[in-house]
């Protein structure tokens, strides 16, 4: 299993896309696509044979020397390291770029690489603000079947539904995997580190699904067996970390300072659906109705049938957390802005929480840790 | 025989320069004094110092330029351009072949491309924080407990310089001290600072085109450390002018000199009256 | 140097203060129950021709926070809303505007009415969604959105269009339900006949200023004197005011009157402009004898320069192509960089100004590689400054002047020397 960890860890650390150029090298004439955060219909990539990546920056590992110069002050890190990748040629094996309406920055960003990669394909995909319209389903499945026609123009081939319906089915089957491993964690936390499920669900970002069942599947048989001793910790939900995504360091730090991440939104986007799409009737259909009746709640979604800060009281009480961890990237601002509704209900709920910012980008983590140790002590010693 | 002064009023020094035109262009004298509390008096003595240098007498000035942020508050100035425009034409006069300036003075640091007569083409300023600028390294040295002079010879014996994420001021304190607690050592930990400035400063200075001769001013230019590191990180060679304090002055003086073409006038005017008076 | 002031003072300036302070005072009464209905919307691709349809009022928390900035009284609800824990880096304009629910503030010291309907027309600003929940969360008002699809190809779908049609059908079924009022299509029709009026004149005085000199700043006027096309321009009296403006302006024109005695420099600026530090900026401009005569930030209100009109015909088809497609925040990034090239080409302009805000990502992330475009792909002389529209502690008032003059410098050198060899 160590070794499993260590590919995961490698895959999710790896900016150089060797996991990418490989899987071209043996589907020759197949596209990779890059999608940036957080959520992007992947079954439909799937399904016109391509390779769908979650491309969210580059963590600590590129120097950004370019990228300052087209984004400036006050931009998230993850925009302008993605930039960068770009900028330097490390999205070279991409063939087509999607982006969604998650943010101001991020919505730029995609006009930005389109202009200097004119010869690439990008795609701004129009996910719905108001699912509380009647007609929210029907536009979202003609914007499908755009991006579809789009796809299928690129591969020389059209998409047909029972391939999407095929490649639902499987991502039913990773979601439902993913879920498993979270029930895991909220339950026996002790058995699984933050950052092992961490690279377990996120290695799904770079790997064909098929490989990424079997690896989550290997996981969850071996689990059981794992010899591991319960901590006195304390558990706690990390928010906001759905985007740019925080050093692995810093989640494993944050555990190592006495506490259990029982729920969190990193890589939201890999467990998007709280239950299974439909597979029967119109595949295309059953994927817009299902972002609009089945998405889990996010900052990157509005849906006023439910406030997302409702979503975070149930997340608290359904995992018994103690406290509530605000794990903010610098300047993203949909998390900036949900932050304030976010801390009054969960001060209305008496429950303890610290705010956090980070940027991908930290290579000394003393004040993180004091900061994280602090709050630990003052909920233990209370 | 034309002689003109530029005067750099910055916010710690004042910088003056006399220049001489007598067939060819040449600064005869050069001033540095501390910008201290009053302005004024500050342009006043690096101007008066200039002139008691070069053995003239301050009448004999035709035109003066003032520059820096304190280039309106010199009263015997007769017009005033930004240190922009003065960088760009005394780093082109200096360091013939210049194509990009990049200025890294105690306060701020700007990168300027440059065209064939010394004029702005493009420019970029970091004016908002110390990234970059004197400040951060003399920050740098007091939290290690090392003189400025020393910090940029000790760089360069660096053999694995640490990696520096942050560019603030404040809070690269705390991981300098943190890699000081971690046992490195101090070449290291500076060559870490230089680099990351380094890298700060093209990323900055890469919105304009960079372009050879690449010519680096300001003060920060003494730092011999600073100049390897953005070296390194450019990956070619960058000119240091032997008069990189003073490039601004030298600009305002032969922008002075460019009045003076267009519009001859008498030399004998009321601020070197005033300034001979107060001898 | 002589101090330039510069500034537009018609006849018109001074109606459009009146109407605005009418406008408010509709409110005024409005919150204490004496008024119409009202709906809270954003100026950027705004409905207001549907409230028409109810004799309904729009209030625009936008123009709120703009008010506030300019009569330099939003620094004091900015800290209150950091103090519960508004980021010192998000919005400063939903800072300014909570931060007045907070402590009770408005601009005018009238009261502004909880809205009937909050309506977020989500235009590409997705700060607009959390502005509007936090509004909902705070008021308890009833919360709508209409979600239009972002520019992402040329022209919109019909799929998309659609979209927000039906959208529109579901928020005037709703204001029914909320006010006990039927709409009336006829008023509505009307009001989109209003509107096409409206911008048909409004698009004449944009045009105006291609001429030289330009009889009006285009970002420092336009911006001022824009109000109307939000609130009003669904009424017969912002008809009249526009057709007031433009006699006015085209007198000046034919005049030969612009905005200095000397027309020096042609500029189009891009950005909103720094609110708390009006007045000083302008004049940073004014000391060079530059004038703008072109502006993105006045087309949020809609954009109306290249063609498009309302049409009464077809109004709730031309209100969603508005939202969608004619209004600076929902077009896609290089459809503005394609905005300010042809204003730089059919405007004559000498040079673009990149005004970076720190509150608003959506104008500028990224205008580094606007600048980049300008710069290096088109070779037209651009300066970049940088502070904020809403929060005065983000103005650098010795660096940005700094900046502005060595532009200004190059700008003037670069034509002399063009003078010097008879280009």
């Amino acid at each position: 299993m160590d070794k499993v960890l260590e590919r995961c860890t490698d895959l999710v650390q790896d900016i150089g896309f060797a996991q990418v150029r490989a899987w071209k090298q043996q589907h020759p004439g197949r596209a990779a696509v890059a999608y940036f955060p957080v959520y992007a219909p992947v079954e439909i990539i799937h399904a016109a044979g391509m390779l769908p990546v979650c491309v969210s920056g580059a963590g600590d590992r590129l120097d950004v020397q370019y990228a300052d110069a087209r984004f400036g002050s006050f931009i998230c890190s993850i925009i302008k390291t993605t930039t960068e990748l770009a900028l330097t040629g490390h999205l070279d094996p991409f063939d087509a770029f999607l982006f969604s309406s998650i943010c101001d920055s991020a919505r730029n960003l995609c006009w930005v690489l389109k202009r200097n990669f004119p010869d690439k394909y990008h795609d701004f995909i129009h996910l719905p603000q108001n699912p509380s319209s009647g007609a929210t389903a029907e536009f979202l499945a003609a914007e499908y079947r755009r991006v579809m026609a789009e796809l299928g123009g690129m591969s020389g081939r059209l998409i047909r539904d029972d391939d999407i319906a095929e490649s639902i089915a499987l991502y039913n089957r990773s979601r439902e995997l993913i879920r498993e491993l979270y029930r895991v964690r909220t339950h026996t936390p002790h058995r699984l580190a933050a950052w092992e499920s961490y690279v377990l669900v996120r290695a799904g970002n770079f790997l064909p699904v098929e490989e990424h069942i079997a690896i989550l599947e290997q996981a969850l048989a071996w689990l059981p067996q794992r010899s591991c001793k319960s901590r006195d910790s304390i558990r706690i939900v990390v928010e906001g970390s759905f985007c740019e995504q925080p050093p692995l360091e810093l989640i494993r730090l944050i555990e190592e300072a006495g506490c259990y991440i029982v729920e969190d939104d990193f890589t939201l986007g890999q467990r998007w659906f709280e239950s299974d799409v439909a597979t029967n009737g119109d595949p295309v259909q059953a994927l817009a109705e299902a972002y609009v009746a089945q998405s889990v709640y996010s900052s990157v979604r509005h849906d006023f049938r439910k406030p997302r800060w409702d979503g975070l009281a149930d997340k608290i009480r359904d995992t018994q957390a103690d406290a509530v961890l605000f794990l903010i990237a610098k300047f993203c601002e949909p998390a900036y802005f949900d932050y304030v509704p976010f801390k009054q209900t969960v001060e209305a709920m008496c429950i303890p929480h610290l705010l956090l910012e980070f940027e991908e980008k930290l290579f000394t983590f003393d004040r993180v840790r004091t900061e994280v140790e602090t709050f630990v002590e003052s909920l233990v010693f209370d | 025989m034309r002689i003109t002064a530029g005067v750099d009023v910055g916010s710690t020094q004042t910088k003056a320069v006399l220049l001489r035109e007598n067939g060819d262009m040449k600064i005869i004298a050069r001033a540095l004094v501390d910008t201290g509390a009053n302005v004024q008096k500050a342009a006043d003595r690096a101007f008066r110092a200039c002139c008691s240098d070069a053995g003239i007498d301050p009448r004999e000035v035709g035109y003066v330029v003032g520059t820096g942020y304190g280039r309106y508050n010199i009263s015997f100035g007769h017009s005033q351009m930004t240190e922009i425009s003065c960088h760009a034409k005394g780093a082109r006069f200096l360091c013939p072949g210049t194509r990009t300036v990049i200025d890294m003075g105690g306060q701020d640091a700007k990168a300027i491309s440059v065209g064939e007569n010394g004029e702005v083409l493009d420019f970029v300023m970091n004016d908002k924080c110390a990234a970059g600028t004197g400040r951060f390294l003399a920050n740098a040295a007091e939290v290690m407990g090392i003189s400025l002079d020393e910090i940029g010879p000790l760089s360069l014996q660096a053999t694995r310089p640490v990696k520096i994420a942050t560019v603030c001021t404040v809070f690269v304190e705390s991981d300098i001290l943190s890699y000081v607690a971690q046992g490195k050592k101090a070449e290291d930990i500076l060559g870490g600072v230089h680099l990351a400035i380094a890298k700060r400063t093209l990323s900055l200075a890469r919105r304009v085109n960079i372009e050879a001769v690449v010519t680096m001013t300001g003060g920060v230019a003494r730092n011999t450390g600073m100049v390897k590191a953005l070296e390194t990180v450019l990956g070619s060679s960058i000119q240091v002018g032997a008069d990189a304090h003073f490039m601004g002055a030298v600009g305002a003086a032969l922008f002075a000199m460019e009045k003076l073409g267009q519009s001859f006038e008498s030399t004998v005017w009321e601020g070197a009256h005033a300034a001979s008076r107060r001898d | 140097m002589e101090k330039q002031r510069s500034e537009y003072r018609g006849t018109i300036h001074q109606r459009q203060k009146d109407m605005m302070m009418d406008w408010y005072a509709a409110l005024d009464r409005a919150a204490g129950g004496q008024g119409p209905p009202t709906v809270s919307m954003m100026i950027s691709g705004n409905c207001v021709e549907l409230l028409e349809g109810f004799e309904a009022a729009p209030i625009y928390p936008e123009v709120n926070a703009l008010q506030l900035a300019i009569r330099h009284q939003s620094l004091e609800p900015i800290l209150a809303a950091e103090d519960i824990g508004y980021a010192s880096d998000s919005c400063a304009y939903v800072k300014a505007d909570m931060g007045c629910y907070i402590k009770g503030l408005t601009p005018t010291g009238g009261k502004i009415p909880t809205p009937t309907l909050i309506l977020c027309n989500f235009v590409g600003c997705n700060t607009y969604l959390k502005w509007f929940e936090h509004v909902a969360k705070l008021t308890g008002a009833p919360l709508m959105v209409v979600d239009v699809p972002f520019m992402r190809n040329d022209e919109p779908s019909a799929a998309d269009i659609q979209y927000v049609v039906r959208q529109l059908h579901e928020v005037v079924q709703r204001l029914e339900e909320l006010t006990g009022r039927k709409f009336s299509y006829d008023r509505f029709q009307q009001a989109v006949a209003c509107s096409a009026r409206s911008e048909e004149l409004w698009s004449q005085i944009k045009h105006l200023a291609r001429s030289k000199p330009a009889p009006f700043d285009a970002y420092f006027d336009a911006i001022t004197l824009m109000g109307p096309l939000y609130v009003y321009r669904a009424r017969p009296e912002g008809v009249a005011f526009f057709e007031a403006a433009l006699q006015e302006l085209t007198a000046k024109r034919d005049a030969g009157q612009g905005v200095y005695d000397q027309e020096k420099f042609r500029l189009v600026i891009e950005g909103p402009p720094p609110y708390p530090h009006f007045r000083t900026f302008r004049d940073m401009f004014a000391k060079w004898k530059a004038c703008t005569v072109a502006s993105t930030y006045s087309t949020v209100g809609g954009l109306f320069e290249f063609g498009f009109r309302h049409d009464p015909e077809r109004p709730f088809e031309s209100v969603a192509m508005h939202m969608i497609a004619q209004n600076v925040t929902n077009r896609n990034y290089l459809q503005r960089y394609d905005q300010i090239r042809k204003y730089v080409e059919d405007w004559h302009a000498d040079g673009v100004i990149i005004h970076f805000v720190k509150s608003c990502r959506l104008f500028s992330a990224g205008q580094g590689d606007m600048r980049d475009y300008f710069t290096r792909k088109l070779g037209v002389p651009t300066l970049y400054i940088e502070s904020d529209l809403e929060d005065p502690r983000y103005f650098a008032e010795a660096q940005t002047r700094n900046r502005i003059d060595a532009y200004f410098e190059s700008l003037e050198h670069a034509k002399t020397t063009q003078a010097m060899v008879g280009v």
